[in-house]
């Protein structure tokens, strides 16, 4: 048997993605409505964003386009784990019907097995929307463009994205353990409401809380400080990489050990 | 022959969790739990051949099931020791998966959304099958069964028949060691039940596959499997050939009668009359166990000559469902 | 006793629920979660504002409304688009048409048995925790009775664009899709996520004249109202019970028109 590296997996997802891409156009009414679905929840946020601020010059020191920024950076980061990870949400079904133990017996990863069956496209419509407001943002702040600036951008992003992911793994890893996970679930769902606003509308406490505690100031706003304030960035900033592939490791440790944990029900 | 499977005295205990009925028990199951622990399989051994088809039989909730997914790397056993080809298989679990094939139930393993030849492609890259040998499979395959129609058919709009044909030829693409086929007929006709176990003989006869198959179905154990093991509430009862396990039971014989009137209100009658004997009826006959140990099958007949008109008869070795149920029932002496 | 087989149903919902003991503490986390941003975000908000009154709602006034808005969310939504498009696709549907009970009622009542829980579980804690913490500042009045009714009409209205939503999957295969438009229209339009007090005057007028208003505003204006004259009360409830009557009759239409839909095709 061959060494299995990133390469054979890589090719395999491909592959699965291409077949999955093409099983999905025979459903082209589902993809339609749920692309429209996917563009009323955006513009929904939208528009309670701007009934909420239009009022307010500034909130808390951050000006009405920083929060937009702060939005829109949320937004793009939370599409890969909309995009490829999207069967987090079917997993406590096939873990309650037992169904989960199809996925025991190939010889690959079981994560990425799992995490490879479902591509969701309709997360690049937040996509769009996200890098449309972000641009909007960043040129109304009048922020400078350079090369450099981008690639902090696109490492940052990343690392917010990883969070976010770590986050949704671990939640969805709960089904091992719980019968009723989808509270979980949206519990971690919903961070991503809370994502785009600045912590420091907190107190002390609680910015300790969302920062180690439950880690909801990663996903947009450290990250995004790198960009937005590069005059005081702070250390936790800087540190937010290491933090978010960490983050991601563990959540993937837990959700082998749940799985490899789980005996399947009945039969 | 060297043992490809070897089991040394497994044991499986889980904990469930016991609940509380009605309304006021569901409350207070909220505040403290009382938790049992279940051995669903205890302490078992077996060694299998390369190449044997052995029926894995017990009534449900025997433990089969559980035995299984041990031996696939899915659970760890409490204690004791198990083999699959040389590997410990919950320890290495990935390089099991690649020795063995897994028909599971009902549940499909294939894409749902894709034909079943894409679904070929996906596996032929993630075992990692050589372009020959997968080849050569396709057309192994093609000789045994008309496969055509169904590889370009998504497998969400076959029927369950073909699903599980499907599931069946899936399992064995990558030639493996070893195939678990986890009732592989259960719901299908009589046909396609032909069909399936001439598939899994000719399978075994070709590429010398061992295959462990759990069934209730007679008719599986009678066309394929030369050794059965029965367990029952996680305790293995038996382990030995068909033919020995009828030896055993040699002295029964199944007298199957024709009365007038209502066959299964008339067995119930006679049932009553003979309580040491086993008496059941189908829409043709009824059918009364006799063990000649005790009184000979002329004896019965003639007991029951005085009281009914027997219009037809007929007299029968036990047949393997007999044997089985009576093992279910009674155990082995 | 007609109504006995409906509180079986009841009773049989609330044995289920309390299956599920950490999928409670899992709730109760996230809705302190949700607070405790909902509090510091409209803090910070009034804190830029520099007066004590936006919009003729004070910090109290706005965060006692959220949040109730968030509780009687919770206690609301009974994922019943979800259950009749999943109940459709799997063809359940078939043998639930077949019990001695119009479809409509039989999932509504199967759902009571949580109203149940969630109202002691989390609706009546988070009404008792906000009167308590914001000193009173919910008048405890004639106004009460007058809510309770306005949450049974809201209930019923809820239930029956759910229903009407959930209908709708019987010609189509996209449940996310259409629940999640539903969903967002429906929190938005409602007032549940921003005080509609805070829209623009335009978009007020608009929504004066839709059902959505008479589920999360109209409730939650009524109790918040310390001195309700009965002419004002009188046509908030009547206007809901407008609604409640003429959605109810309206997805009642469209369940037995879309039924022939599955007599037709065969399901």
């Amino acid at each position: 048997m061959k060494r299995k590296g990133f390469g054979f997996y890589l090719r395999i997802y491909c592959k699965i993605l291409a077949q999955d891409l093409k099983s999905k156009m025979s459903y082209r009414a589902d993809f339609i409505i749920s692309t429209i679905g996917m563009i009323f929840t955006n513009i929904s946020g939208f528009v309670s964003f701007w009934i909420l601020f239009r009022n307010f010059p500034s909130i808390n020191g951050w000006s009405y386009y920083e929060m937009l920024f702060l939005y829109g950076f949320s937004l793009i980061s939370l599409t890969p784990v909309q995009c490829l990870f999207d069967n987090n949400w079917s997993l406590r079904q096939y873990v309650y019907s037992g169904d989960f133990i199809k996925y025991c017996f190939r010889p690959i990863n079981l994560f990425f097995y799992y995490q490879s069956e479902v591509f969701d496209i309709k997360g690049l419509g937040q996509l769009a929307f996200g890098i449309g407001t972000l641009i909007f943002a960043w040129v109304k702040i009048g922020l400078a463009f350079t090369p450099l600036m981008l690639l902090k951008m696109i490492v940052f992003l990343l690392t917010a994205s990883l969070i976010m992911i770590a986050l949704q793994n671990a939640a969805a890893a709960s089904c091992f353990w719980i019968q009723n996970s989808f509270y979980v679930l949206d519990l971690a769902y919903r961070f991503r409401d809370y994502a785009k606003y600045p912590i420091t509308i907190f107190t002390p406490v609680f910015r300790f809380i969302f920062t180690f505690v439950m880690p909801i100031a990663f996903i947009a706003y450290y990250p995004s400080l790198v960009v937005l304030r590069p005059d005081a960035v702070p250390m936790l900033s800087w540190l937010s990489p290491l933090i978010g592939i960490a983050f991601f490791y563990v959540s993937y440790k837990i959700w082998m050990y749940g799985a490899m944990k789980y005996s399947g029900t009945g039969s | 022959m060297s043992a490809i499977i070897e089991i040394k005295n497994v044991t499986k205990e889980f904990k469930v969790l016991k609940r509380r009925e009605g309304l006021k028990g569901s409350l207070k199951d909220l505040f403290s739990r009382n938790y049992k622990i279940v051995r669903a399989v205890d302490n078992i051994s077996m060694q299998i051949a390369q190449g044997e088809i052995v029926g894995y039989l017990g009534p449900n909730g025997a433990g089969k099931s559980t035995t299984i997914k041990m031996m696939t790397g899915v659970l760890e056993p409490t204690s004791g020791e198990i083999l699959v080809g040389g590997n410990v298989p919950y320890k290495n679990r990935t390089r099991n998966a690649q020795e063995i094939g897994v028909v599971f139930g009902q549940r499909s393993q294939l894409w749902w959304a894709l034909p079943l030849i894409e679904s070929f492609r996906l596996l032929k890259d993630i075992y990692q099958i050589p372009d020959a040998d997968y080849e050569e499979m396709l057309k192994l395959y093609q000789s045994l069964v008309d496969i055509e129609p169904l590889l370009h058919k998504p497998v969400r709009q076959m029927s369950l028949g073909q699903r599980t044909l499907s599931d069946i030829l899936a399992a064995f693409l990558h030639n493996p060691k070893i195939v678990f086929l986890d009732e592989p007929t259960i719901g299908l006709d009589v046909s396609m039940k032909a069909k399936i176990r001439t598939l899994i003989h000719a399978l075994n006869k070709e590429k010398k596959t061992t295959v462990i198959l759990t069934t209730h179905d007679m008719g599986d154990v009678d066309a394929l499997c030369q050794r059965i093991v029965i367990i029952d509430k996680g305790k293995m009862l038996y382990d030995n050939d068909i033919a020995h396990l009828k030896r055993f039971f040699g002295s029964y014989r199944t007298l199957k009668i024709r009365v007038d009137g209502d066959l299964k209100q008339e067995a119930e009658n006679i049932q009553k009359e003979l309580p040491d004997n086993s008496v059941s009826a189908d829409d043709e006959w009824i059918s009364v166990l006799v063990d000649e140990e005790k009184a000979s099958v002329m004896d019965v007949l003639g007991c029951l000559q005085k009281k009914y008109k027997i219009r037809d008869m007929q007299l029968e070795e036990i047949s393997s469902e007999e044997v089985i149920k009576k093992i279910y029932e009674e155990g082995v002496q | 006793m007609k109504l006995k087989k409906y509180l079986t149903l009841t009773r049989a919902g609330i044995i289920e629920a309390l299956q599920f003991r950490l999928s409670f503490v899992v709730m109760v986390i996230g809705n302190l979660l949700y607070l405790i941003v909902v509090y510091f975000l409209w803090k910070a908000i009034y804190a830029s504002a520099g007066t004590d009154i936006v919009n003729g709602m004070t910090f109290t006034d706005t965060l006692i409304y959220l949040v109730l808005a968030t509780a009687l969310f919770n206690f609301m939504e009974m994922y019943t688009v979800w259950e009749i498009g999943r109940n459709i696709q799997s063809g359940k549907i078939v043998l639930d048409l077949l019990k001695p009970m119009e479809y409509r009622k039989y999932l509504f009542w199967s759902y009571s048995g949580s109203f149940v829980t969630q109202f002691f579980l989390t609706f009546l804690p988070t009404f008792i925790a906000v009167a308590a913490v914001t000193h009173g500042a919910i008048p405890l009045g004639i106004n009460l009775l007058y809510f309770v009714i306005s949450v049974v009409f809201a209930v019923s209205i809820n239930y029956s664009i759910d229903f009407i939503v959930g209908t709708i999957c019987l010609y189509t295969e996209s449940i996310w899709g259409i629940n999640i438009m539903k969903q967002v229209i429906v929190l938005l339009l409602s007032g549940a996520t921003i005080p509609l007090a805070f829209f623009p005057e335009t978009m007020k007028t608009v929504l004066h004249w839709l059902p959505f208003q008479s589920i999360y505003h109209a409730p939650l204006s009524i109790l918040l109202n310390a001195n309700p004259q009965p002419e004002k009360m009188l046509v908030t409830l009547g206007t809901q019970a407008m609604w409640c009557i003429g959605m109810m009759i309206l997805s009642k239409l469209f369940w037995k028109a879309s039924l022939r839909q599955i007599t037709v095709n065969g399901g």
